[in-house]
């Protein structure tokens, strides 16, 4: 980056830090974690660090404006030391939606990855090896639009519903946020949780993402009944996964084509059956539920449909994150490098009109005049902006910070 | 409380009959040491405890002298193996005991666990919260034992009485081995004799002929091969035999037992006891040729399709054994979010 730029994104970090110091509030127990920092100069991280109140955390962030600013999801009785002598007392249970993990239509459209290797490129999300020289390491472009950040708050927002019906936890228990970037964080910092080793976790990501689920074990089942066979499953109504089978099932015979069900792996007959009755099958599950009203849909075709159901109710959580006990995570109320935005807090509770857009834009005044390479349309605040092209614009200064950042402009 | 001697209010009528160690020695408490040694023997030879003494004050204080007598043997397998015929023996009594008692049990290890009616469309007799429930439900590899797979609602999973038993087996199991790592320091030399005759009866009964400790399993340190398999095979799905020969001797050579590793295959679907026996005994050198063998290096597993993506750590390494020795010293840690 030209030291312009990189001067002006350096002194709108400042100013931040400077104007809104109040604003960045402790993690529980501070003086239990470990905090991390890039900084902007070499773009390397200072880690081990600890503070034993707000305030000279505060200092800290307004002397060395950091680039990005993280505090560790667990406590140690060192947090100073190095990872082997710090003593971990226990672990927060944390998730993290990113819109990368999950896949929508326009990513081919906005996102470009290049191979480091032989400097290949094309849109979308980088494949496993380069096609054309077989490296493995990439130079991914991403972009935030609205629908990925849209989609990556709905899988949110059935988290939020599994947290809060499965496991018991209450809107107030559950800390959520828009991580300033790609998507949002989760975190239950409840004591019960803190114990929970690797392996329960694990078990926890296999729920929400409803691996290894067993239809039958949730009750889906062919048994006899007076001298036939018929299929047995869980009820809309039923609580945990029972109750999800049920509605995922249900939401996919409503909006799947016998073609779509036929792509499922369900057999030409069975799908013209099932779409035959669609009428009787929907009306059927105000009462007892679709699964022996079609005498064509066997056991079989009915699990393969279920696990489509557990698929459309699970939430796609990155896995590695919350199995990990040692993790960084972004400061709530500091800027994000990549973007200039901030961590914004929201209720969960109120996570479904929450509009990130207009959340995390940290700079409300001023314009900067910047050269922009390229950039797909997008909206910040009230405001659309783009697409650009080659030209030089003058724009509000959350806009310009956002395409500096995102290294698809400079200053002149 | 003679059936269950980790019950406080065992602790507290032991300190009541106030039995010294120094003391053991003496007749008076001969038939109390005849009893424990019994209760040993019974878990070296056949898994159980013996037969329990019709005497309260013998049969209560029998449990923590046998403790002693255990943990002075300094043996891991006998420890292991008296914790277990200890945790199946309760088990099978916590089966017909009432609820209440269950509950009472299940509190002592600061359970949460409730009581519940059946109702026609659940088989319900408990719950209990889930962090208590997947502090010990891993450990089985069958996939009713699945978060995922239980009933769930507010944080609180659904147990049969059964499931309830053989959960809190498990955990009495790990509570009696903490126990037995006591540091026992002296002991009369009249029952230093019972103990090393009881760890000579083991070393003749013993079945198990690997003599290396199970060290600690750190899953968080697999390379991304075996973590990827490894998965897969706890998650129930059948992989090839290279990848199944690879996490097999891999485990091995980590310190894994071959009972442990038995234990992961279970859950596959064409799981065959014998078969997989033999296999997994014979990678560990326990059979035939004795010879213990190691998983395949790097560019043999990335041939075969066993080495799914490399990471950082994967490229300076050309074994996945050694990235595991690596990455074990210098606890790595991800890039944060
Ligand atoms: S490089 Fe070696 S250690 Fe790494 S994943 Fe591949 S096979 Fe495993
Ligand atoms: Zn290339
Ligand atoms: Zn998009």
């Amino acid at each position: 980056m030209d030291s312009v730029s990189a001067k002006f994104i350096h002194d709108r970090f400042s100013d931040y830090y400077r104007i809104n110091l109040s604003t960045i509030q402790p993690p529980s127990a501070i003086e239990k974690r470990e905090f991390g920092f890039i900084l902007f100069k070499e773009r390397m991280m200072v880690r081990h660090k600890a503070f034993r109140t707000v305030e000279r955390l505060r200092d800290f962030l307004k002397e060395i404006v950091p680039s990005d600013a993280y505090y560790s999801s667990a406590y140690y009785e060192l947090p100073e030391e190095k990872m082997e002598a710090k003593g971990r007392l226990g672990t927060d249970l944390i998730f993290d939606i990113d819109a990368d993990h999950i896949s929508t239509p326009c990513q081919k459209t906005h996102d470009r990855w290049i191979c480091r290797g032989c400097g290949h490129n094309s849109k979308g999300l980088p494949p496993e090896t380069c096609p054309s020289c077989g490296y493995e390491k990439f130079e991914e472009k991403s972009w935030m639009c609205e629908i990925c950040l849209d989609s990556a708050k709905n899988e949110t927002i059935k988290l939020i519903d599994f947290l809060m019906k499965d496991f018991g936890y209450s809107s107030e228990e559950i800390d959520v946020s828009f991580s300033g970037h790609r998507g949002y964080h989760v975190s239950v910092e409840k004591n019960e949780v803190h114990a929970l080793d690797q392996v329960a976790r694990r078990e926890i990501v296999d729920y929400i993402i409803g691996i290894g689920i067993e239809p039958e074990l949730h009750g889906l089942s062919e048994r006899p009944e007076r001298g036939t066979r018929i299929i047995a499953g869980p009820s809309l109504d039923a609580l945990g996964w029972r109750g999800r089978i049920a509605r995922g099932t249900y939401e996919l015979l409503l909006s799947s084509a016998p073609q779509d069900l036929r792509n499922m792996g369900i057999k030409p007959k069975t799908a013209s059956a099932i779409s035959k009755h669609s009428e009787r099958l929907l009306r059927s599950w105000k009462d007892e539920g679709p699964w022996s009203v079609v005498r064509d849909v066997g056991a079989e075709s009915w699990m393969k449909l279920a696990l489509y159901g557990v698929e459309k109710e699970s939430a796609k959580i990155d896995t590695v994150v919350t199995t990990d006990i040692h993790r960084l995570i972004r400061l709530e109320n500091t800027l994000h490098g990549k973007t200039g935005l901030k961590k914004a807090k929201v209720a969960a509770t109120s996570i479904e009109g929450f509009d990130p857009f207009e959340s995390a834009v940290a700079f409300k005044k001023g314009t900067a005049k910047v050269k922009i390479s390229s950039a797909p349309q997008f909206r910040l605040g009230d405001e659309s902006y783009g697409p650009y092209q080659n030209e030089t614009v003058e724009l509000p200064t959350a806009v310009a910070l956002l395409l500096l950042c995102k290294r698809r402009a400079k200053m002149v | 409380m003679a059936k269950y001697p980790f019950l406080p209010e065992a602790s507290k009528f032991m300190r009541e009959l106030g039995i010294k160690i120094s003391d053991l020695g003496k007749p008076e408490y001969r038939f109390i040491l005849d009893r424990a040694e019994n209760r040993i023997e019974g878990a070296i030879l056949f898994g159980t405890t013996g037969d329990k003494s019709p005497k309260d004050d013998v049969e209560i204080p029998s449990f923590p002298i046998a403790v002693i007598l255990v943990a002075a043997t300094k043996n891991s397998l006998i420890r292991k193996r008296y914790a277990l015929a200890e945790a199946k023996r309760i088990s099978d009594l916590l089966k017909s005991e009432d609820k209440e008692k269950i509950i009472r049990i299940a509190g002592t290890f600061n359970w949460r666990m409730r009581p519940k009616a059946r109702t026609t469309s659940t088989i319900c007799d408990f719950t209990l919260h889930y962090t208590d429930f997947l502090k010990c439900a891993p450990v089985f590899h069958d996939k009713k034992w699945k978060l995922v797979n239980r009933q769930m609602s507010e944080g609180a999973v659904c147990l049969t009485v059964h499931e309830a038993a053989r959960l809190l087996e498990e955990e009495i199991r790990r509570h009696i081995e903490k126990k037995l790592e006591i540091d026992v320091v002296s002991l009369p030399e009249a029952v230093m004799s019972r103990v090393s005759l009881l760890a000579q009866l083991f070393k003749e009964k013993r079945v198990v002929p690997s003599d290396k400790p199970s060290g600690e399993i750190v899953t968080s340190a697999f390379p991304p091969c075996i973590a990827n398999l490894h998965s897969e095979i706890a998650s129930g799905r059948n992989v090839s035999h290279i990848g199944r020969f690879a996490l097999t001797s891999f485990l091995i050579n980590i310190g894994m037992t071959t009972e442990e590793v038995m234990n992961l295959f279970k859950s596959l679907p064409d799981f065959n006891e014998r078969l997989t026996r033999y296999q997994v005994e014979h990678i560990a050198g326990d059979r035939g040729s004795r010879t213990q063998y190691k998983p395949p290096r790097c560019d043999t597993l990335r041939t075969h399709g066993v080495c799914p993506s490399m990471d950082v750590m994967c490229e300076g390494v050309r074994h996945p054994l050694t990235y595991y020795r690596r990455k074990l010293r210098n606890v790595q840690r991800k890039p944060p979010i």
